[in-house]
């Protein structure tokens, strides 16, 4: 009787240690969500409500005009198109450059493998804002306009980190493939994508989506390079100065609104590919 | 006929054909493998080395962006600017009757002003901070304070939300480990604070801290009888540095829980029924088998994250602005607000360096326990 007691209260203490965690990772979502569903007047609401209320009575009452708000304002819309444009790109060019490099490095034989390998682990751990004003130089002298240039300058991070990855696992894949591949009269390069390329899919998956994700989150080069080019902004940026169509102050029904539309492909994507989210973030670190 | 078909070069030598192929193989493969690496090389050397290269020489110069001026070379001049403390002790300020004046109601003693104290040739230096140690006034004067406090904010930062996050992370890991209905949904929950950008979460938390009762921490602080529902976290000096500390350890927390669960799922489960036989206790599982063989994952999930907070940016840039300064801001306004290229460039190198530091640090540590 006491023991089936004491495991009941322990199975009830679990499950609340557990409701507690999840509501402390949801809540500001979900006060996001609640926020960007209220009007001016019932943000400025004083206690602000937990639900969308109407001033006066208690009657629960949402709109949707932050949303249709967002999707009017020019600079939100622009922000979303560079947005997928620079991540988009970022992500195919450093899982092609970076597959090459990882073939290289995991399974062919040449003099100075390890000093490459070295130096481009030490560059996941490269600090960006070291290379700020250099690299603002650069493009500067170069003219480069804004989109490629922050294209380029993610390489910085999604490059050696898409390599590093890719080389630990072309370095699993058997040395038999190749071997019988370059029996049967295969270059090197023609086995590299025609036997080996399709069998590290998984891993190209998992590593593109990591680089997308960060990418798409990425901020400081975002701000800088856009400084005189607001066109060219993306979604980060954009949110990060979000200012309203008329009103002079912070519009943060809309800011929330935003903040929601950019959340929640990101949610989908995590919601389809958790398992390789995991896995690639854990072959990034643990073998790190 | 086996004898004729062994090829005979001209000298009437028999070549081994084995070796030559395999060589010449090797040899196909090496110059291969750099045409594959070439592509990376060249773009990390046009984003990372080359720039880091000119950030370096910069800092030694004057260098103003977008001017026409011609830099001039200034040796370590920034540095010292940015870098220069210095200690005074303050005397009291003593009247004609050689006694030391007191303020008349609170009864402190008067001490002079620190301007006039600290020294302003060959450069000015700046009140940084004030303490009392036995008995004795002290100031710390500073040629850039700013970046004197960026740097103690970004430190007291990174390691308060390193050992909050680890602490907090493992406790999740462990509670998520167990086997539970709904634990691959609490994943992808765990997931959430992670995908979003940081500029979103930093705006949303800003709105969550907003200064009257409309923000969700004014309510919550109310309701548990603390403040007047109107505390003003983001502007209020000594709940800027914690608020910034929240939004971190909710932002990466998960991430650090998800990476120790990684690493708690490695552990065989065979060494907890062996520990389960030989009667030890929960806590004494977690001690003699969890802690220790979670520890190369742990090493390195705190390398990550105390790299990723000395360089902290966003949430200072975004909730902040330059009201405080991280570091990274604090690179960042000198180059983009001030246009001090130079200047920016060496509170870049300064960062560059502590980073270095705690990354050798931590080579250091892991390599002492993988032995």
């Amino acid at each position: 009787m006491t023991r089936t007691r004491r495991e009941l209260v322990g199975r009830a203490l679990f499950w609340a240690v557990i409701v507690v965690i999840a509501i402390y990772l949801l809540f500001p979502f979900y006060w996001a969500i609640n926020s960007s569903l209220k009007t001016e007047a019932q943000l400025q609401m004083t206690p602000g409500t937990f639900v969308p209320r109407a001033p006066g009575t208690d009657d629960i009452s949402i709109t949707l005009q932050n949303y249709s708000a967002v999707f009017q304002n020019d600079r939100f819309l622009t922000g979303l198109k560079n947005s997928v444009i620079v991540a988009v790109s970022t992500t195919i060019i450093s899982l092609v450059v970076g597959s090459f490099a990882a073939f290289a490095l995991g399974k062919l034989r040449f003099r100075g493998k390890q000093p490459s390998l070295y130096l481009i682990l030490s560059m996941t751990m490269f600090p960006q804002v070291a290379v700020l004003t250099g690299l603002y130089a650069v493009i500067a002298t170069l003219q480069i306009p804004a989109i490629p240039s922050m294209i380029l300058s993610y390489m910085l991070f999604t490059l050696p980190f898409t390599t590093w990855v890719m080389t630990s696992f072309f370095e699993g894949l058997p040395n038999e493939l190749m071997l019988s591949a370059q029996v049967d009269g295969a270059t090197p390069f023609q086995t590299f994508y025609m036997i080996l390329l399709p069998l590290t899919l998984p891993a190209l998956v998992t590593t593109g989506l990591l680089a997308f994700i960060n990418a798409w989150n990425e901020y400081l080069f975002a701000l800088t390079f856009t400084t005189i080019e607001p066109d060219a902004r993306t979604v980060p940026v954009a949110i990060a100065l979000f200012t309203g169509q008329i009103s002079f102050q912070e519009p943060f029904g809309e800011i929330m609104a935003a903040a929601i539309v950019v959340t929640i492909p990101l949610l989908v994507l995590v919601l389809i590919f958790q398992k390789k989210i995991m896995a690639g973030l854990t072959a990034g670190a643990v073998k790190g | 006929m086996s004898a004729e078909s062994v090829p005979v070069d001209k000298n009437h030598e028999p070549v081994k054909p084995k070796k030559r192929g395999i060589s010449e193989l090797a040899k196909r493969e090496e110059r291969l493998a750099y045409i594959l690496l070439i592509p990376t090389l060249v773009i990390l050397f046009i984003i990372a080395f080359y720039p880091l290269g000119s950030v370096f020489y910069n800092s030694l110069t004057d260098r103003q962006f977008a001017s026409a001026q011609e830099p001039q070379f200034v040796g370590l001049a920034n540095y010292s600017n940015l870098l220069s403390v210095t200690l005074i002790e303050l005397e009291p300020e003593i009247d004609d009757a050689g006694q030391i004046i007191r303020d008349p109601e609170t009864g402190e003693i008067d001490y002079p002003p620190v301007v006039s104290v600290l020294p302003r040739e060959p450069r000015r230096y700046r009140e940084f901070t004030q303490f009392g140690l036995f008995g004795s006034q002290y100031v710390i004067g500073a040629t850039d304070p700013e970046f004197m406090r960026a740097i103690y904010d970004t430190m007291a930062f990174t390691v308060i939300t390193v050992i909050l996050e680890t602490v907090l992370g493992l406790g999740i890991a462990l509670v998520v480990n167990s086997e539970f209905k709904g634990r691959g949904m609490m994943r992808v929950v765990m997931l959430v604070p992670w995908a979003i950008p940081t500029a979103v979460s930093s705006r949303m938390w800003e709105w969550m801290f907003k200064d009257t009762r409309a923000g969700f921490f004014n309510i919550l602080f109310q309701r548990l009888g603390f403040g007047s529902g109107q505390i003003p976290f983001l502007v209020d000096q000594s709940w800027q540095l914690p608020a910034m500390i929240a939004i971190d350890v909710w932002k990466t927390t998960p991430f650090m829980a998800l990476l120790l669960l990684a690493g708690l799922q490695l552990i065989p489960s065979d060494l907890y029924e062996a520990a389960d036989v030989d009667g030890a206790g929960k806590l004494r599982q977690f001690w003699s088998v969890t802690l220790p063989l979670l520890r190369p994952t742990l090493a390195v999930a705190l390398v990550f994250r105390t790299l990723d907070a000395v360089r902290v940016f966003d949430l200072f840039q975004i909730v902040l602005a330059q009201s405080r300064y991280s570091m990274a801001s604090f690179a960042y306004y000198r180059l983009i607000d001030a246009q001090q290229m130079g200047y920016s460039s060496a509170a870049s190198v300064v960062i560059f360096f502590i980073i270095f530091v705690f990354a050798i640090l931590y080579i250091r540590m892991l390599g002492v326990s993988n032995d």
